[in-house]
């Protein structure tokens, strides 16, 4: 049942366009315009959520922002490759001079920077929640299970494939043995656990008032 | 609020052609990794304060992204120099020095507009085999500048709405309205994107 | 104020006709508009009904946002199902919500949207802009960010990236329900002195007064179909009752 009126509406508003897509060969990814004005509205939130106030937590050293908790949204509810493609267009615009991390930050050296790997790890993170949610999506059973698996893809992709990312990186332009870097990426490990959690939740809440296919 | 990083001006750095200054970044970026002797990165890293002067950006802006940058360069080298050995850490901080600061002087000289076209300039080839549509890259940036502002307001709106019926700052009672109202808004502006005719037809495509 | 471009005004002025044919809109089973026969000429066409009769949808039919899911709707003979880009440069949409409808950052740049996807060049299109912005007694927005504007100013901004198109026909879906008194009136007085045919679909019963033509929507039907006051008269007594 999930997304039935979703995909009608889609079918009914999409139809021209998407047969003019096709008769051209172009846009093979098969994104109509609601596809892109929802990975642009993502993107605007992932933005939006680096410029709230932190959530400062207590005993933790450094403050929550709730950007990459965004990033996890992105998947979880837009699906893998628009949940990716949010994130990518986030960089882009870091990339080109805007200042849309948290604290106001942006620019070319944060990409290349130390942590580089974590912001590349957000786009693949994405992807790899938003695969996972496709295929739990389908998984009916008691509210606890429907969150579990939910909050479980968000860890999967916001906390395991980003973080198999950025130590790495951290570790190779550093000259550091993995380990080590491994241990100063441990700081970050509660407040991403708690907002994996979070967007767990958050997104099954979404699913169930307004559900859209993952795509 | 996502003002670009831009800081107007007129000199050497500003002038040369984004896709040049991107190219620098691609090159320097691989010969710093290349070398671990500090005769090469301690000039690269000096090299990189150099290009700054030359931009003479406004001291609060580069204060702001420097900071979190140093203090970054400061503990990964450290954690190094304990680990390593102090040679291992110069290198590292070097290293990074002169990336981070020749990025952002790149940054801190380009505006956002000729950015977006060096970079569209570089997916050309993948535009033409119909990998990528920079058209509709560009709109989709255009559309994240737009709507922030408006996220910020919903975000503020909703928030409000629950301290006036009493309720706690509870993220779940925050986020969930706030993402499906925007699921919602996106219906109505795909809608009125396609109303004003995009894609544009594209005879010969 | 009221000086449209003379080396347009004569083909704006001309009518244009809408043909629904046996065009009817069901999504999931559920029939948002019957099967409806009718033909359109009128230059000022008010569309009134209740929340949730199918007016919206009615409006979507007619640029093609909405292709009937049975029969055919036609402007001047174009099928929208199949000729949507060549009638949307002619059909401009008036959304209710200027703020989903202004989708650049920037004025200038909005309504520099539409006229670069209809291939117009480059350096036409700033002077075509600021003309507009001008006939609408907001020249001074061309530079402002959108997210800054008030409603009536987002109302009239959204409004004048539609007609800088040069649009023969303008649909306008409730455009003054989130307005204020003096903005909505401002928003009647544009579309009273329009040089383009207007379908006005609102809740805004003054606003239709004066049209040609008043069709009332009802469970996604026509259920009246008359001058302004006979049909404005049916209306309110069926509201009433």
């Amino acid at each position: 049942m999930t997304g039935g009126r979703d995909t009608a509406c889609r079918r009914q508003l999409g139809r021209g366009l998407v047969r003019r897509s096709f008769k051209l060969g172009q846009n093979p990814l098969d994104m109509t315009i609601r596809d892109i004005v929802l990975i642009a509205l993502f993107a605007a939130i992932i933005v939006a959520f680096g410029l709230v106030p932190v959530i400062p937590v207590a005993g933790l050293p450094v403050p929550i922002t709730l950007q990459n908790l965004a990033v996890m949204l992105a998947g979880a509810i837009l699906g893998p490759r628009r949940g990716a493609a949010a994130t990518a267009l986030v960089m882009l615009l870091v990339a080109i001079g805007l200042p849309v991390l948290s604290g106001g930050r942006g620019g070319l050296g944060m990409l290349l920077g130390p942590s580089g790997g974590f912001l590349f790890g957000f786009i693949a993170g994405a992807f790899v929640i938003g695969w996972l949610a496709a295929r739990f999506a389908r998984v009916r059973g008691p509210a606890w299970k429907e969150n579990g698996l939910s909050i479980l893809a968000c860890i999967a992709g916001g906390i395991g494939v980003c973080y198999a990312m950025g130590i790495p990186w951290l570790a190779l332009a550093t000259g550091l043995p993995l380990e080590k870097a491994a241990l100063g990426a441990l700081v970050f490990l509660p407040g991403d656990l708690a907002k994996a959690v979070v967007a767990g939740l958050v997104a099954r809440g979404v699913r169930r008032v307004y559900p859209i296919p993952l795509k | 609020m996502t003002a670009p990083l831009y800081s107007p001006g007129d000199s050497l750095l500003h002038r040369a052609p984004a896709s040049a200054k991107l190219a620098g970044l691609v090159v320097l970026g691989t010969a710093v990794f290349l070398t671990a002797d500090l005769a090469l990165l301690l000039p690269a890293a000096l090299a990189g304060v150099l290009l700054l002067a030359i931009v003479r950006p406004p001291r609060a802006r580069l204060t702001r992204q420097l900071a979190g940058s140093a203090i970054l360069i400061g503990l990964v080298a450290l954690i190094a120099g304990l680990s390593q050995g102090w040679h291992q850490a110069a290198v590292v901080a070097l290293r990074f020095s002169a990336i981070v600061l020749a990025a952002l002087a790149v940054t801190l000289s380009t505006r956002a507009a000729d950015m977006l076209e060096a970079i569209e300039a570089l997916l050309a080839p993948l535009d033409r085999r119909g990998l990528v549509d920079s058209a509709r890259i560009a709109l989709a940036v255009s559309l994240v500048l737009r709507f922030v502002p408006d996220i910020l307001g919903h975000y503020r709106e909703i928030r409000e709405a629950q301290a006036a019926r009493g309720l706690d700052a509870n993220p779940l009672a925050l986020i969930v309205p706030l993402v499906v109202r925007t699921l919602k808004d996106a219906d109505d502006i795909a809608a009125a994107i396609e109303a004003r005719g995009f894609p544009p037809d594209r005879p010969g495509r | 104020m009221r000086h449209p471009d003379p080396s347009t005004s004569a083909d704006n002025a001309a009518v244009v006709t809408v043909e629904l044919d046996r065009a009817g809109v069901v999504i999931d089973g559920r029939t948002i508009i019957a099967p409806t026969t009718l033909t359109l000429k009128e230059r000022r066409i008010g569309v009134i009904g209740a929340n949730g009769s199918g007016k919206s949808t009615f409006a979507r039919l007619l640029n093609g946002l909405v292709v009937p899911t049975t029969g055919a709707v036609r402007i001047d003979g174009l099928d929208t199902a199949r000729e949507a880009a060549k009638i949307r440069r002619s059909v401009g949409f008036v959304f209710q919500n200027p703020d989903n409808q202004i989708v650049f950052p920037i004025i200038a740049e909005d309504m520099a949207f539409g006229l670069k996807n209809s291939g117009l060049a480059k350096v036409e299109i700033p002077t075509r802009v600021t003309a507009e912005l001008a006939r609408l007694g907001i020249a001074h927005l061309v530079e402002r960010a959108s997210h800054s504007l008030s409603g009536g100013e987002k109302q009239l901004a959204a409004l004048a990236a539609v007609l800088v198109m040069r649009p023969k026909l303008v649909v306008f879906d409730e455009p003054t329900t989130l307005l204020d008194l003096k903005n909505r009136n401002r928003i009647r007085a544009v579309i009273d002195a329009l040089a383009a045919s207007a379908l006005v679909v609102t809740h805004d019963l003054d606003l239709v007064e004066r049209f040609d033509r008043v069709l009332v929507i009802e469970d996604g039907r026509i259920a009246a179909d008359d001058t302004p006051r006979a049909a404005i008269a049916w209306y309110r007594e069926r509201a009433a009752a």
